[in-house]
């Protein structure tokens, strides 16, 4: 399989300097994203996704250190590029957001409209006519009404203002958009209308998309690869299906178990006791060590470097190769139980 | 649109009768006779009567306070007991040249205070921030008399950059606003009453602005206009500032009733012949239908003043939509 790779983000850490000492919100991340695929991050709040991005967007305030031993976007070196020419060439012409809350991500003094007018002419010199077809055009793709775009921010209702964030999302062909927790704070419904409109869309443009959240339904449905973060790490990254059928992470099993599958009907659902690490000051062992119900010496020695099961399949964990045993236990309640 | 400024402007008459209807009962609750300045008790007893009679004193009280209303909407605010002018012909006169000073002053504390505000919030914490908040109260703390004081002491008797005092060089009163606007003297003038002014209230706007830019600056809608690769000064002037505008607009509505106090003060300093020197003039002097004519133009300034203030708070916020309901 030989793909054109869009993103290649390697060894990439953020750090923040606290009173209490450093926080490794981001830790060690390696990740690719190929043309035309959908890669998905799955993980609990506060596991560092949205840092990663905002990384990958130079959205984070100065006092994050951000390390990396390589980022590029389309065979651009993003590292070394200053600021001034990152925001005019990169952000929004080739990397685009489709923001955590949509309720609020719209200006609420500009018209809608305007504003993707804005992020349209920040990069392109067209007339604002031209814009403006151009935005008729993208909330078409969305399902928005072209006249709706004159309104105010408020004037939407929530699915509006999502599908508008799309609109925006799209306007100048980006080679990646993330969609950071598209469907978060949408009714049921509306999220699977969204969700619907987001396929939809995927077959007629050529955009990779990097899709967060923390639900695991959402990312299952929509992912090609998905990569699982637990404490500031990249867990484990496999195809989708692969992921589904032949987890190797305790974290990933037990993730599984936490969400009702259709096919497996009566199934308990089991959700991992603990909660997740604070990230504060440096430490040597697994991240996921406390809440793991099946954690070995060496576990508390060193992190688990990254292994590769298949050509995309990694994880990071000492027992890894026992994984079908593992698989076994996670089913059982009693496992995560016993392990606190 | 139409109905909603009626109905606003009916609030606003209900709130200038209140007025009104307070005024009348306080200058009749001052001690003190006050028609002592006018009838003389060496006069003949039947004159006394006769005098009392023509401005209507033998009346009992509620008739007298429905002349008095009927009196302010046909505009006949009486004459001056010192100058025996007509009150409306010598407020008229004052109005403007406080208007002027009072505009002048808001004009200096608003544009500075959000100016300030903008870039101290930018520049957070840096020593600039803490200068200006320091400035800003430093200024705030001292009264007005005393920074007045201050500033004629050092600019125009030291150094002679600015006359002392008055809105034109004694024997030259302009003709008209025209006139007085066109004359450099005015303006030399304008000077350091504006300043007094501008710097007492900088404060309050500077860190409100400052403190709204912040709490607009952590949000959502800003973090969007960043990754849209915007201009670092488009992300902080059309989508953060604009934003946080909003609240020092409610604020300013707010300021001009304070800025009526100062007035009062720094015109006294200056000799600057607007209301509030009239106000002290005619308090001192027991000219109680001028100062009862000052004190009801001075509400009726204020009172304008925020109806106008929710006119433009309804222009810079799209969600507020004037309505039959009113501002929702």
């Amino acid at each position: 399989m030989s793909r054109n790779r869009v993103l290649r983000v390697k060894n990439l850490s953020v750090r923040y300097q606290t009173q209490k000492g450093p926080v490794h919100a981001v830790n060690d991340v390696t990740f690719d994203v190929f043309e035309n695929e959908v890669f998905g991050i799955a993980g609990e709040s506060g596991c560092g996704k949205s840092t990663l991005i905002r990384s990958l967007m130079r959205l984070l305030p100065d006092s994050a250190l951000v390390t990396a031993s390589e980022i590029t976007l389309s065979g651009q070196n993003l590292q070394s590029m200053p600021d001034k020419n990152f925001r005019e060439e990169i952000l929004w012409s080739k990397m685009s957001l489709v923001p955590q809350s949509a309720m609020n991500s719209l200006n609420p003094v500009y018209r809608v409209g305007h504003q993707v007018v804005e992020a349209i002419q920040a990069h392109r010199a067209i007339s604002k006519a031209a814009a403006r077809n151009r935005v008729a055009e993208l909330f078409d793709v969305v399902g928005l009404q072209a006249d709706l775009m004159d309104n105010y921010p408020h004037e939407f209702s929530g699915g509006m203002r999502q599908r508008a964030m799309i609109a925006m999302s799209l306007a100048l062909d980006p080679g990646l958009i993330v969609m950071d927790e598209p469907t978060t704070g949408l009714d049921v419904l509306v999220q699977e209308r969204i969700l619907r409109r987001i396929r939809e869309i995927r077959s007629q443009i050529s955009s990779s998309i990097i899709l967060i959240t923390h639900d695991i339904a959402v990312i299952a449905e929509m992912s090609d690869r998905i990569g699982v973060m637990y404490g500031g790490s990249l867990m484990e990254q496999a195809p989708a299906i692969d992921l589904f059928e032949s987890p190797c992470h305790p974290y990933t099993l037990g993730l599984k178990n936490a969400f009702p599958s259709i096919r497996n009907k009566g199934q308990e659902l089991i959700s991992i006791p603990g909660s997740p690490p604070t990230l504060i000051g440096e430490s040597s062992e697994c991240s996921f060590l406390e809440r793991c119900p099946f954690k070995a010496e060496e576990c508390s020695k060193e992190f688990p470097a990254i292994e590769k099961l298949a050509e995309f399949h990694e994880v990071r964990c000492f027992r890894h190769k026992e994984a079908p045993k593992l698989r076994e236990l996670a089913s059982n309640k009693a496992t995560w139980l016993s392990s606190n | 649109m139409l109905e909603y400024v009626l109905r606003r402007l009916l609030y606003m008459l209900i709130t200038l009768f209140a007025v009104a209807s307070i005024l009348f009962l306080l200058f009749r609750m001052l001690p003190g006779e006050a028609t002592l300045q006018v009838i003389s008790p060496a006069m003949d007893e039947a004159v006394q009567q006769r005098m009392k009679a023509a401005f209507g004193l033998d009346k009992p009280v509620w008739h007298q306070y429905l002349i008095y209303l009927k009196n302010l909407v046909s505009l006949e605010w009486g004459r001056s007991f010192v100058s025996a002018q007509e009150v409306t012909a010598i407020i008229s006169y004052r109005f403007w040249n406080t208007l002027l000073l009072m505009a002048s002053g808001l004009c200096m504390t608003l544009t500075l205070g959000i100016g300030f505000g903008i870039v101290m919030a930018w520049k957070r914490n840096s020593p600039l921030d803490v200068a200006g908040t320091v400035i800003g109260l430093i200024f705030q703390a001292a009264p007005p008399f005393i920074t007045g004081l201050l500033l004629l002491m050092i600019m125009s008797y030291r150094l002679g950059l600015f006359p002392t005092g008055g809105m034109y060089p004694p024997g030259e009163r302009p003709e008209n606003l025209i006139g007085l606007l066109l004359m450099p003297a005015f303006w030399e003038r304008i000077v350091l009453p504006t300043i007094t002014v501008g710097m007492y209230y900088l404060a309050t706007p500077m860190l409100v602005m400052r403190d709204s830019m912040l709490e607009v600056l952590g949000s959502d809608y800003i973090e969007l206009a960043r990754a849209k690769g915007l201009k670092p000064s488009t992300v902080m002037f059309r989508h953060a500032a604009r934003n946080a505008l909003l609240g020092v607009v409610t604020l300013a509505s707010i300021m001009v009733g304070f800025a009526v106090g100062g007035q009062v003060v720094v015109e006294s300093l200056f000799s600057w012949p607007g209301m509030g020197q009239l106000m002290v003039e005619s308090a001192a002097s027991h000219d109680y239908p001028v100062a009862q004519g000052t004190f009801l133009m001075l509400a009726i300034l204020v009172i304008g003043l925020n109806f106008l203030t929710d006119f433009l708070y309804s222009y810079l916020d799209p969600r507020i939509t004037v309505s039959s309901e009113g501002i929702k």
